[in-house]
């Protein structure tokens, strides 16, 4: 059994089936790609697998460390080790990203304002902040300002990778997260992901297009058409995309689903 | 001691009064006796219920001057800071011409009741030209439940004075039931800036009333924000008449309502004369099944022209069962000028707390986050630095 196992996922959205059964094994140490059409329900995946409120789980399990994630809070499931990196990354004003970044932090810690030790002291969180803000080429100008309030989109996803580095989770989905951005953004962001990759960490990266993928190499490519995958393998993949696009599954009434055991 | 004209007359000559006081008492007595209990038929007590309340059942007076005044260490000279009753005695020159001329007596019988039996309170009093640096800061404690507290506060701001001043009203039981009010008036002269804060923490059974009301003359800069915390009734009225070209008001408030705690408020920016501003926030929370009615109207006279007018009232809802309601209000008799208002009354963005929780941090806690995250624009104009910290460290405690 994989580190991060989807088994059989099924979801909908107001009611509308969207994910008809999705299967696919993520061991730590691998970066899997999940790429599709719109409307093939990539999001759904993402946002289901953190738990977000407009989505429904229909079915399925999600196990990672022994849990069955799908029965357990959105924080639960953060601490636990999991990461999305939103494709649209939520304003919340009022709040700075300094305030979210430390509160976030103290909380995969176990700080419950109790514990001191458990406390990220301010120095810690300094040194912490200034070596990955540098690697993804921001200045702590940002850090003051109300979470994502006037940020660029590339101010955002690079905040939102920012995010990931200080929490440093086993099991990150990036969704989208090359959408918006410029080219520099894009090597900035594969740079902070690349060198987070190793051992200790698996990603499942959810993109429409295959250019995120130049920059961030896939071990695994999956295609998700209609809430299914209907093709999965290696790299190739990606460039067989890059080529031919979603056209050939399109066209096809019915694409042939891959069975559960053909998922990479 | 009920609330008879026998305990009014102890009361005043306790302290030897002037006579010119006692008559005021007299007259505030017999409107206290005259005016009917505000009733659902007035629109100002349409959706805020007093016919629970019966003041005869708290008429100990509590401590009659119940008010600790903390001095700024050195005051400027001509400065006169001592409690009401005194400076009525002392400066009947400066007192009898002002006080309860802005907030009247006879406007309903609660009004009439504080002026008639009003107990402790402070008398500030800053001559021409005169800047207080430091803060002064009056406290006004109640010590025992079932009783009544009812402090005043009067404050003249002279020809381009400048100073801060806070009121805090603080019950040592914070379950305390009781009568309480805590009104102020303050006169703001030509060219002045006056920092105002009231901080109401009564106990939660408490009954309250207040009248906070200014007059600003010619150029005169007034920032007066309001706290509401305490007390299972609270109404508040806040008011700003703009006397002067070039008078500017800034009225701001937060209010936290929790339990079954029910908070009123009314304001009105009056703009008597042309080029005044005036710019209102009113930011509340509520939650459990909390209620909390606030009205406010914009007054802009014939002759004020170029007058820019600003009111908002937001409210953040944080239980299914607390309710908010927001009457925003607007007369212009002139059409030369700048309004605008609007109330919002909402719930928790799901969308934030996803996002927070998303990264770890538990539902609890992100929610107090969003409810900080949502005083915090106002809090910045919290007009001096040591009401600010105080106001932040009571809502941390509140907030859980």
């Amino acid at each position: 059994m994989a580190d991060f196992e989807i088994r059989n996922l099924r979801a909908s959205v107001e009611g509308k089936e969207i994910l008809k059964g999705v299967t696919l094994g993520i061991n730590k140490g691998e970066v899997h790609a999940v790429m599709g059409p719109n409307g093939s329900g990539k999001s759904t995946l993402s946002h289901t697998l953190m738990g977000h409120p407009g989505y429904t789980v229909d079915g399925g399990t999600v196990l990672f460390k022994g849990q069955n994630v799908l029965e357990l809070e959105t924080d639960e499931r953060a601490r636990l080790g999991m990461f999305l990196a939103l494709q649209y990354p939520v304003v919340v004003p009022g709040i700075s990203m300094t305030n979210f970044l430390r509160t976030a932090l103290n909380a995969k810690r176990g700080y419950d304002g109790k514990d001191k030790s458990k406390q990220v002291t301010p120095k810690e969180f300094r040194s912490l902040l200034k070596g990955e803000l540098e690697v993804l080429h921001m200045d702590d100008s940002f850090l003051p300002r109300y979470i994502n309030d006037g940020f660029s989109g590339g101010e955002k996803k690079r905040a939102e990778i920012l995010q990931m580095a200080i929490l440093k989770p086993e099991i990150a989905i990036l969704d989208e997260t090359d959408s918006g951005l410029d080219i520099d953004s894009i090597k900035f962001v594969a740079d902070a992901v690349n060198r987070m990759r190793g051992p200790d960490l698996g990603v499942l990266i959810i993109t429409h297009y295959t250019r995120i993928l130049e920059f961030i190499k896939p071990d695994f490519v999956h295609v998700l058409v209609d809430g299914r995958f209907v093709l999965s393998g290696g790299p190739e993949v990606a460039d067989r995309l890059e080529k031919t696009g979603y056209s050939e599954w399109a066209e096809a009434d019915e694409p042939a689903v891959l069975k559960p055991e053909e998922v990479a | 001691m009920p609330f008879t004209l026998e305990t009014m007359e102890e009361i005043a000559s306790l302290h030897g009064e002037p006579a010119w006081l006692r008559k005021r008492r007299r007259s505030s007595f017999d409107a206290f006796e005259r005016l009917p209990a505000p009733s659902r038929i007035d629109e100002e007590w349409r959706r805020t219920d007093v016919s629970g309340f019966d003041p005869g059942q708290y008429s100990k007076l509590e401590h009659l001057d119940g008010q600790k005044l903390v001095l700024p260490s050195t005051l400027p000279p001509g400065v006169i800071l001592k409690p009401l009753r005194q400076a009525a005695q002392d400066h009947p020159d400066l007192v009898e011409p002002r006080l309860f001329s802005l907030v009247h007596a006879d406007r309903d019988r609660f009004t009439a009741l504080h002026a008639a039996f009003f107990t402790g309170g402070t008398f500030l009093y800053v001559p021409d030209g005169v800047v207080i640096e430091q803060p002064v800061i009056g406290q006004h404690f109640s010590h025992e439940g079932g009783t009544s507290v009812l402090p005043h506060t009067l404050i003249v701001a002279g020809k381009g004075a400048r100073f801060n001043y806070l009121d805090e009203y603080i019950a040592e039981d914070g379950n305390e039931i009781g009568y309480r009010s805590g009104s102020t008036e303050i006169f703001a002269g030509e060219g002045s800036q006056v920092g105002y804060v009231a901080v109401q923490k009564w106990g939660r059974n408490a009954w309250h009333f207040a009248d906070q009301r200014a007059e600003l003359q010619k150029d005169a800069s007034l920032r007066l924000f309001n706290v509401t915390l305490g007390a299972r009734f609270s109404k508040t009225r806040v008011e700003a008449t703009l006397q002067g070209q070039g008078a500017d008001a800034e009225l701001k408030a937060i209010y936290f309502a929790s339990g079954e705690q029910f908070f009123d408020f009314h304001t009105l920016q009056d703009h008597q004369v042309g080029n005044t501003r005036s710019d209102l926030l009113f930011k509340g929370a509520l939650q459990d099944v909390a209620r909390t009615v606030y009205a406010g109207l914009i007054r802009i006279e014939k002759g004020a022209a170029r007058s820019d007018a600003y009111q908002a009232n937001r409210n953040l809802v944080l239980s299914d069962h607390a309710k908010a309601t927001s009457i925003p209000m607007l007369e212009i008799d002139n059409n030369d000028v700048r309004c605008t208002h609007g109330a919002t009354v909402g719930p928790v963005d799901p969308l934030s707390m996803f996002y927070l929780r998303s990264r770890g941090i538990p539902e609890a806690t992100a929610k107090r986050m969003i409810v900080q995250g949502f005083f915090g624009d106002v809090l910045d104009r919290i007009p001096f630095e040591h009401a600010r910290a105080l106001v932040e460290a009571e809502l941390e405690a509140r907030l859980g």
